[in-house]
């Protein structure tokens, strides 16, 4: 397969003209704001996120979906960015870790909840635990041990910080409930 | 109360990390952030063969490919004057691209610069290589047959290594290295023994799954060499890459940026002389980033058998112990040839044993290489000696709580290496395990298909030994501290560990010290963030640099406050005359007074020991890490399928600098042990890797995790000693599991891991001899 030059149509259900170097030019919704951006029609949304919006919060940790390091909100739903090609992000919400601050830099109450409890050691999943805890305390705001256990168990943390993380959950809940 | 230092947030009393604000906004910055003007990025071709000869390799068409900046091969590093193509801390056995024959697949056989990833890829897929497939050998019993076919046909050439290291290759053989400790009279030993119990116990190999996989930026232009790594021993990327390019070291500069993830993954060079070759061809910056199906194949947790003869008086009391040790080491040495001397000499384990015989083996094979892993082969030894304990005490009547209590060290006695154990709190960890588990020897609780039970552990781990780490600091004019260390931030705590250090030996907020990223040209010598040691290792340099700056302030203040040395004071950012507390100079005042622009302080850690070639006796570790474990089990029957429901890990810390460090490296402990308890390792067929990836190699998860996890780390100010922990609680995980398995189901698993399949199995052994003794 040629992954230069060619042309190739993104999707079927996408004729746009791919330029002179494979690339389409892509509009997505990133942390509230429209970002242009250009990518050939088999990148993910990470790989776009990574190398054309300019973000490091997402990290690629397996490239195919197991280990939630890449987790994306697409329309408040944690999704594996390594696993969504970006053309088809077009049209959503996306949010990143980037997204969660406030306008002024002060942190979300869950961030806050992770710092307070030193919820991470190399962190590299961190950006990751965020979104998804984002995503649970708003499908369910008073989630139990259990609950918070099963909804993040797509995320790995190698390092092991699991009981951190579970009391910055079961913590970050109280918080934004009162935020 | 917290802290809020320019770098973030810890506190004096619960510690954390320094950098909490950048690990929570996604901002701290990883190799794989970094960005270099005109950098190009790189892709490698890896062997599909698991030992072959490379007849021919055609690069014609990836070099004509627009966009791609430099294709090399082995055949053209070797064919360079310039560089030295070979690497390995120990031998100099691997080469940056395979040169002549390829010993394990996914070696790499071709690397390519280009504009991008896509194009580098395409460039890939267009070189063709032509193999000469020779016979292989994957196991160690294939390895080790006396016709086996040789992995290295030449004895490996060693280079400048570690200076405690022995050496005894076996050449014409796939031994690459062995390492014997002759302790007592073997035949007294055991001809003191009623009974004498042989075993042999297996460990697979492994992965470190670091979250972030191993990526390297190298520029090399114009005589002088650059790479951004996420290392845990600079200092031997910087060496090792002065070797290769035949540079002197100060030509060389190795920048680490915070890593994502290292248990030993990250340990010697990997893949760092091929992406610096490869910027050398291309005359640009080059990026390479492994995949993790790439990561699997790089290095691995030594697959390791173990062949265990105990003797043993009827009363309990050990008198003898013979281990013979094969690790896998797989096609290239690594640290393989190191690791073994304390995968050895650690089955002794934590036991008062008069005698004791180790012979230690690094074994070559097909497969990937092996090399650190968090807990250096004490894992595997431990789950030798522990499980081996529980069978013991089983054919003995014995409870395994009494068996271990009465043969664990204390102080003054001879640990296998036969220096005093001093220290010693084994006894003490081992109680404190039973007591919360609530052990009572006794029956296994069952309801319905489930049956729970419990299981100890208690094991000793060395720290390397002799051992070196300097660090120097700076003392500003507004009283801020600079520390300058090469230590490696990997997630462990170990800049909040230094700057705590710190704060309270000088006298001033955590907040307002600053703890540096290792930068070679700027930081001073580290030997490596590895083997539990900087706490303790780096710590101690760090003190020594500040109590430098402390001599000098009082020394200044003596001069500005016209009074003798001794009868000033320091603390909380000033020095004062003693009883009058109003005469004083801040720290600030006195650097400026100085006119010195900042005070200077620079200190060394040296720790002295090493092992004799001969008998393997000497002084193997500085002080003795020692921990303990208790698991209750759960084991399904129908399934079997085991849940780990609580578990004690017990670890001796002496002073603990960073609390919530310590608590969450314990924590993480148990959860990177229950994976290699119950379910990790790395599955290879004719030497191709079956499950590398994170869709069919599990790591644990959040729901694997006990909900009743306790980490007890004990603390004793008295000792004024500061242990690493870092590995320490990881050992006892596997054989607690074991034991308890063994007593909720009568099965006693051998060969790590305790997968569903093979406790079935053992089940339907045990109904089977049932019925055959009715």
């Amino acid at each position: 397969m040629t992954m230069t030059g060619e042309p190739n149509a993104a999707t079927d259900a996408d004729p746009r003209p791919l330029d002179a170097e494979g690339k389409l030019t892509l509009t997505l919704n990133v942390n509230g704001r429209d970002q242009i951006v250009r990518a050939r029609p088999h990148h993910t949304l990470l790989e776009v996120l990574r190398n054309e919006v300019g973000l490091t919060g997402p990290r690629e940790g397996c490239g195919v979906g197991m280990c939630g390091a890449c987790t994306v909100l697409v329309d408040g739903k944690p999704v594996s960015g390594c696993l969504l090609l970006a053309p088809l992000a077009e049209g959503h919400d996306l949010v990143t870790v980037e997204g969660l601050e406030g306008p002024n830099g002060e942190l979300h109450p869950i961030q806050q909840a992770y710092v307070d409890h030193t919820a991470f050691q190399c962190s590299y999943c961190t950006p990751g635990f965020l979104l998804t805890t984002k995503a649970l305390l708003e499908d369910n705001p008073d989630p139990s041990r259990d609950d918070a256990k099963h909804y993040l168990a797509g995320n790995l943390c190698r390092c092991g910080s699991y009981v951190k993380i579970l009391d910055a959950v079961m913590d970050a809940k109280e918080r934004v409930r009162e935020d | 109360m917290t802290d809020n230092g320019h770098r973030g947030t810890i506190d004096p009393i619960r510690g954390g990390m320094m950098d909490s604000l950048e690990r929570v906004t996604g901002r701290v910055s990883y190799t794989i952030d970094l960005q270099v003007p005109g950098m190009l990025h790189a892709k490698l071709l890896r062997s599909t063969m698991a030992h072959a000869r490379i007849r021919a390799i055609d690069v014609s068409r990836a070099r004509a490919l627009p966009g791609v900046a430099a294709v090399l091969t082995g055949a053209d590093l070797a064919a360079r004057t310039d560089i030295q193509p070979w690497f390995g801390p120990v031998f100099r056995d691997q080469p940056i691209l395979a040169i002549g024959k390829v010993r394990h697949v996914g070696e790499p056989v071709a690397a390519v610069a280009a504009v991008d990833l896509d194009v580098a890829q395409e460039a890939i897929d267009l070189i063709e290589v032509q193999y000469e497939e020779l016979p292989a050998v994957f196991t160690l019993d294939e390895a080790l047959a006396d016709d086996a076919p040789l992995v290295h046909e030449e004895p490996p050439r060693v280079g400048q290594t570690f200076a405690d290291l022995i050496i005894d290759t076996k050449s014409g053989t796939n031994v690459c290295n062995h390492f014997k400790l002759r302790k007592g009279n073997m035949e007294e030993g055991f001809g003191q023994a009623d009974e004498v119990f042989e075993h042999v116990f297996t460990s697979p190999p492994a992965q470190h799954v670091p979250m972030e996989t191993h990526a390297c930026i190298a520029d090399v232009r114009d005589g002088r060499v650059t790479v951004w790594v996420g290392a845990q021993i600079p200092f031997v990327v910087r060496s090792q890459l002065a070797e290769i390019f035949k540079l002197p070291q100060t030509r060389v500069r190795v920048i680490v940026p915070t890593l994502g993830g290292g248990y030993g993954a990250k340990c010697y060079p990997k893949i760092e002389p091929v992406t610096a070759v490869l910027s050398l061809a291309a005359r640009r910056p080059v990026r390479l980033h492994l995949t993790r199906e790439e990561e699997f194949v790089t290095i691995t947790k030594h697959g390791v058998r173990i062949r265990m003869r105990t003797g043993v008086k009827r009363d309990g009391t050990i008198t003898a112990r013979q281990s013979e040790c094969h690790f896998n080491t797989g096609a290239y040495g690594d640290i393989g040839p190191r690791l073994i001397k304390n995968g050895g000499y650690g089955t002794g384990g934590p036991h008062h044993i008069p005698n004791v015989a180790v012979d230690s083996y690094a074994v070559y094979s097909n497969i990937a290489p092996a090399g650190a892993f968090r807990g250096y082969g004490v894992s595997q030894a431990a789950w030798a000696y522990e499980t081996q304990m529980d069978m013991i005490a089983e054919k003995l009547g014995l409870d395994p709580l009494d068996f271990r209590l009465r043969n664990l060290l204390t102080d003054g006695q001879r640990v296998m290496t036969g220096e005093d154990m001093f220290d010693a709190h084994f006894v003490e960890l081992l109680e404190r395990a039973a007591t919360w588990i609530g052990w009572d020897g006794g029956d296994p609780v069952r309801n319905g298909s489930k049956v729970r039970a419990k299981g100890l552990s208690c094991i000793i781990k060395g720290t390397v030994t002799p051992s070196t780490s300097t660090a120097s600091a700076k003392l500003n004019d507004d009283s801020s501290l600079d520390v300058l260390t090469s230590s490696v931030e990997m997630g462990q705590g170990m800049h909040a560990s230094l700057a705590l250090m710190a704060s309270q030996r000088l006298g001033v907020p955590v907040g307002s010290v600053n703890v540096s990223l290792p930068d070679t040209d700027v930081t001073p010598y580290d030997q490596q963030t590895s083997s539990s040691r900087t706490t303790h290792a780096m710590g101690t340099a760090v003190m020594g640099a500040v109590d430098e700056i402390r001599e000098q302030l009082v020394a200044l203040a003596a001069d500005e406050l016209e009074i003798a040395a001794a009868d000033l004071e320091m603390g909380q950012g000033a020095v004062r005359v003693k009883g009058s507390p109003d005469r004083s100079r801040t720290y600030g005042e006195l650097v400026r007074a100085s006119r010195s622009g900042n005070l200077l302080g620079s200190s060394t850690f040296r720790s002295e020991g090493g092992l004799d070639a001969e008998t393997g006796l000497g002084i193997g570790s500085v002080h003795w890490h020692q921990a303990a474990g208790a698991a209750e089990v759960e084991v399904d029957l129908e399934t079997g399928k085991v849940d780990l429901l609580r578990y004690h890990a017990g670890v001796y810390a002496g002073r603990i600098i960073n609390p919530v460090q310590a608590e969450l490296q314990t924590e993480g402990n148990v959860a990177f042990g229950l994976g290699q308890a119950l379910f990790e390792e790395m599955i290879f067929d004719n030497g191709q890797l079956q499950n590398g990836n994170l869709g069919d190699y599990m790591i644990a998860s959040i729901e694997d995790l006990p909900d009743d996890l306790n980490t007890d780390v004990l603390e004793h100010l008295e000792a004024d000693e500061i242990h690493g922990i870092g590995e320490t609680s990881l050992p006892p995980v596997m054989p607690a599991v074991g034991n308890a398995v063994y007593r909720a189901t009568g099965v006693r698993i051998m060969d790590l891991p305790i997968t569903p399949e093979k406790v079935l199995r053992g089940l339907r052994a045990l109904a089977d001899q049932e019925v055959s003794s009715r």
